[in-house]
Parts: structure tokens; C-alpha cells; sequence
């Protein structure tokens, strides 16, 4: 927007209250983003009946015992040996009709360890995806029917805690596998299923977005997020090392890579949005590279510390930064894609939030951690974005193709134009190079021997006859040459040369020639005016003139010029020209259909032949004669015809 | 153009009448001498030389085609010689051909062969009396060449680049057949200014330079090198 144009600038301060009111209607919806997020992770995840609780355990810990109601939080720890260890006891009623039974462990970190009467049932750390403190990842194992016993039986569980967060062992549940099932299946889709689809999801992708990439190079933004889904993707498929193997620190880095991954994200937002790399920008992958090093050089416990303590702060920072700049991004662009990108950071925002403050146990809490799940909004927003772009880009090229359509439509105009006037321009000049050549012949030839006659006829005294006869064939050879020049459609450039000669000719005969413009422009400037419509209306006023001269015996001739408007349209286009022959001679009788009758043959003839001009002109011819004089009057057409219709 | 002015010259004005056809020579001579006019006539360029190297005529009327030469050439030298002398030219057609490259080398205006004998003797006074006539088909031509146009115009090249817009709307009052009264009355100029602009239209056509004379006449095809 510039100064320099007002019209832009005032189209801008129009557009000011809608794009305030567009902001203000985004900063709204992001508060009620949050309370519905809020609203909607108060609803607890589903339970079996309480009746099946089990939560008065006694916790024997580094040699002490204490007794413990679940849900309860270990101090984190480093070593798998000696783990907390909590046992206690359930009844079991006894019969067929209870068919089997099993314990459910909603929820734990990091890995659990179920004894029943002694026996091990399950080993969660055989699962790899319940290891992942970040997954909410519930546990069910059914106990073997023979291990039951009627009344009360021994449940221990050995709860490993790999830090360093603290360990957690959520309320749990041992009754009836029928009445367990479903709760366990219902969290597993929420909690393992979901993820792994998003997952999926975010594999495809990457592999759109690498295509994307690799078609426009001179789009990086869609290449860095393609790195930032691939690792994404990496992430959540591999899986927790628990012992050194040759692929556990790739694993490690990998898994440690969201902060990577966020930092990929936020340079894909400020590429994708326009925004100046700032000077020390790479720096925003150090915490992620810090945190892969961690991973890559220390042990295990090493790389969980630097991601705890730095990934996922930065990750929060990023998000922060990519809210920012993507509302930024509405407030500049109004456009879908950044509305969307930018609720779904504010989903995203939120679950972090909440994840964080039940890590450092700020909040009372079942340690349901969201981030990682909500994330997906992210991805959604994304495929969103990036389909609804996709389906402008199409409408863009549809319109451009259309628009493309009509501006081939009318180049072709013009250059037809241009031919229809290049042809006209090349009949000009050649029409200016026949007349200059005709001029020449004639100048050489017959014109020299005109004059030759008109002297000699002079000396001789006998051959006036012959001398008026030569005079009037160099006239209308003049007249001839004359019309042949290009006078641009303006009939009054040859109603001047025309003048001339009427006033020479007229002159021996003592008759004045009185010239009236009554329009100060003269007659219209018909651009369609070719020489043959000259020669006619020039002849016709020759005649009109030589029957004043030599019928009507008249001392004056008058001629009028005027551009008269049509009655009918009052458009300057429609003018008429109009040129008047007025002398005050005798006169003659005109006949009813208009024809000259009593004034001789001659005259009658010379009558005749104007009514043909102008015919052949399109232009309509009145005729007056009483004892005053005699009024000829001219009126030209609005468009003088192509071709000599009437010439037949 | 059209006024006459009634009174005759005091002292005789020589005229210098160089014209090859013998009839038409005799007929305007006739008219001259009759109006009381000193006329030399001569049938040859070379005659007219001889003539004007022994005085300078206080009018020079002359034909284009000569037998021994073109008219354009005796324009040329008497208007280096004796700058005050008036220059006609007398053509067939008054064609823009022939009067425009004489109007290039000095002439100003032309004389019909035909014309009434009356006519020719009113020109001639006209132009003593330092009005320089121009015929509306001239001034046509000189206005179509002020017009822009993509490739050079057919006819007799000419440079209009000096012309005034208020020289320029004279010519198209005159191409457009009004007299000097109603184009003075169109401009608001008093009417008797007219002849004078009309005058420095013609010096301003004329080629002064000794290059630009030669080029004129190789354009031509007046001279050949």
C-alpha cells in the first residue's frame, strides 16, 4: 500500500475494520478453544465397575513397607533392579458362572510386573509400545484359572520406573475378564490405536509433502515439513531401547526428536508465511541437536534427562512461537489455511500445557498425558491447509485458463484490427502512389495540352467555346487528382480546394460566392469517406453552381455548411452534415415528383444527375425553386455506403 | 486572396515570365502587360539566367519543366541572389507535386496556367503587395504532413517541424476553404496578421541549408549523383 495511489489507500483503511473484526473473531474463538478442550478432557477416560477396585496395596520400597491407596506416585529412578514393589490382595468368589478373570492396569509409568499367588501373568516391557511414558498405554492379562483361588488371593506388582519422571501406578482393577474388556479396549483405541492411525496418517504426509518438494524446488517450506513429518513418523514407530543394542542410540535420537521435529515445523511456518530467515535462525535447532546428542554420546538415562529438561520445553516454546506466528499470519493473510493452522495450535497449546503440569504433579491428576494425541489436530490442520490450497491452486488455473481464453480472444480482435488498418494503410499509400503517378501523366501530358487550347483559343478570338471546353476539362482534372487525397474523412478539406475553384469560375460571370460555416467544426469527419464519395458530392455542387451560373441568371450564390443532431438521437455520433447551395436567380418550375419541368432539357438532365450523386452517396438531396431562387440542399448520411449500390 | 487591390503599380514591376510553351507563354504575358506590368519572358532556363544576371526583377514567375532544366534550379538562385524578389510558380494542376518542392527551395504559392487573365494580373499585385496567396489543397498537404504518421507520407518530402500550433490551425482553416477573416475571427487574431503568418510559413518550409538544398533535390530526383 503507497502513499502515491489515494484510491489504494483508502481501499485500505476500508479494509481495516474487516480485518480487525477478522482478528478479533480469532482471538475469541482461541479462549473457546481451551475451555472446550478443558471441558471435553474432564470427561474421565472409561472405567470398569468400581466394585472390581483394588487400590489398598503395601508398598515395600528400597527396604521400607508402607501401606499406599492407589493412584500412587514412586520417586523416579535410574535402575530396573529392586523395583517398587506393591502387593496386596482381591476375593475371588469362585464358580463357573464367573468365567475368567483378569487384572486391568489403566494406567502406569514405566513398566509393571503382575504376580498373582506368585505367579507372573504379564510383563509389560515386553510390549513396546506400553513403555512409552508419552502413550497411556492400559494393560490387561487374564489369570489363569488355576492359579485362583476361592477367597482371597495375593496380587504384587512390581512397578519399573526408568526416569526421569516419577513412576505412577493408577487405580486397578481385577474381576471378571467380560466386565474388564471393554473398558480396556475403548482406552486402547483412544490411547494406542488413534495414535498409530495418525501416525499413518502423518506418514502420507510426508510422502505428499516430499513429492510436493521435490516438484517445486523453490518451495522449501513444503520440504521442511516434510522432514519435520518423516521424523514424526520415526518417532512413533520406533520403538523404547531397553537394553544397548547397535540400532538403540539411532532409536534413542529418534524417539528424543520432537523438539527436532517442532523446530522443523516453526521454519516450515516462517518460510511458508513469508517471513525474513532471521539472522541466527538455525539456532532454533540447537536444543533438538543438543538433545540428539545427549542421546547419541550419553546413556540412556543422559538422553531422557536432556529431553525432559530441554525437548520438551523447547517444544513448548515452539508451539508458542508458531501460535504467534501463525496469528500473525491471520491477521496479515485472512486466509483458511493459517485460521486453521492456527485453533489447532491452540489444541495443541493447551494439551502441552496440561501434560506439563501433571508431569510436575501441579495439578491433581491420572497422569493422562494428551500432547503427543493432540498433535494430530496439528496433522489435520495441515491436510486441511494443504487440500484447500491444492483446490484454490485448480480454481486458479481454471480462472487463468478461462481469463486466458478471453485474452487470446482479444489479442485476436487486435490483430485483426490491426490487419483491417494495416490493409487500410497500405491502400492509402497506394492509392497516394497511383494518384501521384496519375498526376504526374496527366501534368506531362493532357493537362499541357489544356492549357495549350485554352491559350490559343484566346488569341484566335473564334474559338471561346473551345478555350470554356479545355477550362472546364483541366477543372475537373484538378477535381479528379483532388479527390483522390487522403483527407481523413474530413469533407471540408475538399469542400476547400472546391471553393477555390467555384470562386474562380464564378468570377468572369460577376457572381458573388458567399461561404457560410454555420457550425464552427464544419461538417463531421466520416472516416468510411472514399475518393468516388468526393467526386459525387463534388460534382453534384458543381452542378448546383452551373445552374445558377447558367439557367436561374442569379448574382449570388450562398453556400451553407452546418453539423446538424438528429432530431431522433441527440448523440453527438448521429450528426449530420449538411451543405446548402442557395442563389437568388429566376428560378425554375419543378414538376410534382419533383423533377424540373419547364426549365428546359438541360437543366432537367442537370437535376437528374444530382439525384443519382447523392443516391449513390446515401445522402438525400431537397430541392426549393420559386421566383426568389432556387435551394439545393445536401444532407449528408450518418455512414456513407461501402460500395456504389446504385452505380447500376 | 480574393481582394483585389484596385490600385496599379506607380512605377512599372518587372517580372521575369519564364515558360516554354509559346501560347501559353504569350497569354500570360498578354495579361500582365495589360495590368501594367514590366514583364521579360524567356523560353529556357538559360535565357532566364542571362536575363537575371543583369538585374534583379521585383517578380519571378516561372514553369517547371524547361527544356534545359528544372524551374526548382531558377528558384534556388534567384533566392540566394536577390533575396527581395517575390516567386511564383505556374502549373497545370497546382499539384502539391510540383508547387510544394518549389515551395522547399523558395517559392511562395502558384499561378494556374489557365487561370483568367484577370485572376493572374490580381495574384500578381497581391503578391508585390506582400501577400503571399496558398491554396487550400497546399495548405492541405502542409497539414497532413503535421499529422503524425508511422511510415514517411507519399508526395514531395517536406519538414514541418518548425511550424507553430497557431501556423498549423491557420493552414487547416485555410485547407478547410475559409477566408482570412473567418480564421482570424476563429483564433482571435486581427485579420490583417493572417497574410504575415502565412508568409512565415512559407520561409519556414523553405530549405536553407547547402545540404539539405542537395538532399531535397536527390530526393527528388532532381539531381543524380
Amino acid at each position: 500500500m503507497t502513499d502515491a495511489a489515494p484510491t489504494t489507500v483508502s481501499s485500505g483503511r476500508r479494509r481495516w475494520p474487516k480485518r480487525a473484526t477478522l482478528l478479533v473473531q480469532y482471538l475469541l474463538l482461541q479462549p473457546l478453544i481451551i475451555i472446550l478442550c478443558l471441558v471435553v478432557l474432564r470427561i474421565p477416560p472409561p472405567e470398569p465397575p468400581s466394585r472390581y477396585l483394588v487400590t489398598d496395596f503395601s508398598l515395600r520400597e528400597n527396604g521400607a513397607e508402607q501401606p499406599v491407596t492407589l493412584p500412587h506416585f514412586t520417586a523416579s529412578r535410574h535402575a530396573m533392579s529392586d523395583p517398587p514393589l506393591y502387593s496386596g490382595r482381591f476375593t475371588w468368589p469362585g464358580g463357573e458362572p464367573q468365567g475368567a478373570w483378569s487384572v486391568l492396569l489403566p494406567r502406569f509409568t514405566n513398566g509393571v510386573e503382575v504376580t498373582v499367588n506368585g505367579v507372573v501373568i504379564l510383563d509389560s516391557r515386553r510390549n513396546p509400545a506400553a513403555n512409552r511414558p508419552d502413550r497411556n498405554t492400559p494393560e490387561i492379562a487374564v489369570i489363569p484359572a488355576s492359579l485362583l483361588r476361592e477367597g482371597p488371593n495375593d496380587l504384587a506388582i512390581r512397578l519399573f520406573v526408568w526416569g526421569p519422571i516419577k513412576g505412577f501406578l493408577d487405580r486397578l482393577y481385577v474381576g471378571p475378564d467380560a466386565m474388564l474388556r471393554s473398558s480396556y479396549d475403548t482406552r486402547t483405541l483412544l490411547f494406542v490405536t488413534l495414535p498409530v492411525v495418525f501416525s499413518a496418517w502423518q506418514a502420507i504426509l510426508a510422502v505428499i509433502l516430499g513429492i510436493m518438494w521435490a516438484m517445486r524446488r523453490h518451495e522449501p517450506a513444503y520440504g521442511v515439513l516434510a522432514a519435520a513429518m518423516a521424523i514424526g513418523v520415526g518417532q512413533a514407530f520406533l520403538q523404547t531401547p531397553l537394553e544397548d543394542s547397535p540400532f538403540s542410540r539411532l532409536n534413542a535420537i529418534l524417539i528424543s526428536a520432537a523438539p527436532l521435529e517442532s523446530a522443523f515445523v516453526l521454519t516450515f511456518a516462517l518460510l511458508f508465511f513469508g517471513w525474513k530467515w532471521p539472522r541466527y535462525g538455525w539456532l532454533i535447532f540447537a536444543p533438538g541437536v543438543v538433545v540428539a546428542a545427549a542421546g547419541l554420546v550419553g546413556d540412556a538415562t543422559l538422553s531422557r534427562e536432556a529431553f525432559l529438561f530441554v525437548g520438551a520445553p523447547t517444544v513448548g516454546l515452539y508451539v508458542i512461537a508458531l501460535a504467534l506466528v501463525v496469528g500473525h499470519s491471520v491477521w496479515r493473510r485472512q486466509d483458511a489455511v493459517s485460521f486453521m493452522l492456527g485453533c489447532a495450535l491452540t489444541i495443541v497449546l493447551t494439551c502441552w500445557a496440561l501434560d506439563l503440569l501433571s508431569v510436575l504433579q501441579l495439578v491433581p491428576n491420572r497422569r493422562i498425558l494428551l500432547a503427543r494425541l493432540s498433535y494430530s489436530a496439528m496433522l489435520v490442520a495441515i491436510g486441511a491447509g494443504l487440500t484447500w490450497r491444492f483446490a484454490r491452486a485448480l480454481n486458479q488455473v481454471d480462472g487463468f485458463a478461462a481469463s486466458m481464453v478471453i485474452l487470446v480472444r482479444e489479442a485476436e480482435d487486435k490483430l485483426k484490427a490491426s490487419f483491417a488498418r494495416e490493409e487500410e494503410r497500405a491502400r492509402a499509400a497506394a492509392l497516394a502512389r497511383e494518384r501521384t503517378r496519375l498526376m504526374r501523366d496527366l501534368h506531362d501530358g493532357l493537362g499541357g495540352q489544356l492549357v495549350s487550347i485554352v491559350a490559343l483559343s484566346e488569341r484566335g478570338n473564334a474559338g471561346a467555346g473551345i478555350g470554356d471546353a479545355a477550362r472546364a476539362a483541366l477543372k475537373d482534372l484538378r477535381l479528379v487528382i483532388d479527390s483522390m487525397d487522403d483527407i481523413g474523412g474530413d469533407l471540408m478539406l475538399a469542400l476547400g480546394s472546391w471553393r477555390e475553384r467555384a470562386t474562380a469560375q464564378l468570377r468572369p460571370h460577376d457572381i458573388a460566392l458567399v461561404w457560410r460555416a454555420v457550425s464552427p467544426q464544419g461538417l463531421p469527419v466520416h472516416p468510411e469517406l472514399r475518393p468516388w464519395h468526393v467526386i459525387q458530392i463534388v460534382r453534384l455542387l458543381d452542378e448546383a453552381v452551373t445552374n445558377a451560373v447558367k439557367h436561374a441568371e442569379a448574382r449570388r450564390i450562398t453556400v451553407s455548411i452546418e453539423t446538424s443532431i438528429d432530431a431522433e438521437a441527440d448523440s453527438q455520433d448521429l450528426a449530420l452534415g449538411r451543405i446548402t447551395i442557395e442563389d437568388d436567380g429566376k428560378g425554375f418550375e419543378l414538376a410534382p415528383d419533383g423533377e424540373a419541368a419547364a426549365a428546359g432539357q438541360h437543366a432537367a438532365r442537370g437535376l437528374r444527375n444530382m439525384r443519382s450523386r447523392a443516391a449513390r452517396c446515401g445522402a438525400e438531396l431537397e430541392l426549393s425553386s420559386d421566383a426568389g431562387g432556387t435551394r439545393v440542399r445536401l444532407t449528408l448520411p450518418h455512414r456513407f455506403p461501402d460500395s456504389d449500390a446504385a452505380a447500376g | 486572396m480574393s481582394v483585389l487591390s484596385d490600385q496599379g503599380p506607380s512605377q512599372p514591376v518587372s517580372i521575369l515570365l519564364v515558360e516554354d510553351d509559346a501560347p501559353t507563354l504569350w497569354r500570360l504575358q498578354d495579361a500582365l502587360a495589360k495590368a501594367g506590368f514590366h514583364v521579360t519572358p524567356a523560353a529556357t532556363l538559360t535565357e532566364a539566367r542571362a536575363s537575371l544576371a543583369q538585374a534583379g526583377p521585383k517578380v519571378l514567375l516561372t514553369d517547371l519543366q524547361l527544356p534545359d532544366g528544372h524551374g526548382n534550379e531558377l528558384i534556388r538562385e534567384t533566392r540566394q541572389r536577390y533575396p527581395d524578389t517575390e516567386i511564383m510558380v505556374i502549373s497545370i494542376l497546382g499539384d502539391e507535386e510540383s508547387v510544394i518542392s518549389a515551395i522547399t527551395v523558395g517559392a511562395t504559392g502558384y499561378l494556374l496556367k489557365d487561370a483568367f487573365p484577370t485572376d493572374i494580373a490580381a495574384t500578381v499585385r497581391e503578391l508585390v503587395a506582400g501577400h503571399s496567396p496558398i491554396s487550400a489543397s497546399i495548405a492541405r498537404f502542409i497539414v497532413r504532413r503535421t499529422q503524425s504518421t508511422a511510415e514517411p507520407p507519399p508526395g514531395p518530402p517536406l519538414n514541418t517541424a518548425k511550424l507553430t500550433p497557431r501556423e498549423i490551425d491557420i493552414l487547416w482553416g485555410i485547407a478547410k476553404g475559409f477566408s482570412y477573416a473567418e480564421i482570424a475571427g476563429h483564433l482571435g487574431l486581427s485579420r490583417q496578421t493572417v497574410p504575415g503568418h502565412i508568409k512565415n510559413i512559407y520561409r519556414k518550409l523553405e530549405v536553407h541549408t547547402r545540404g539539405e538544398a542537395v538532399f531535397e533535390a536527390l530526393q527528388q530526383g532532381l539531381i543524380r549523383l
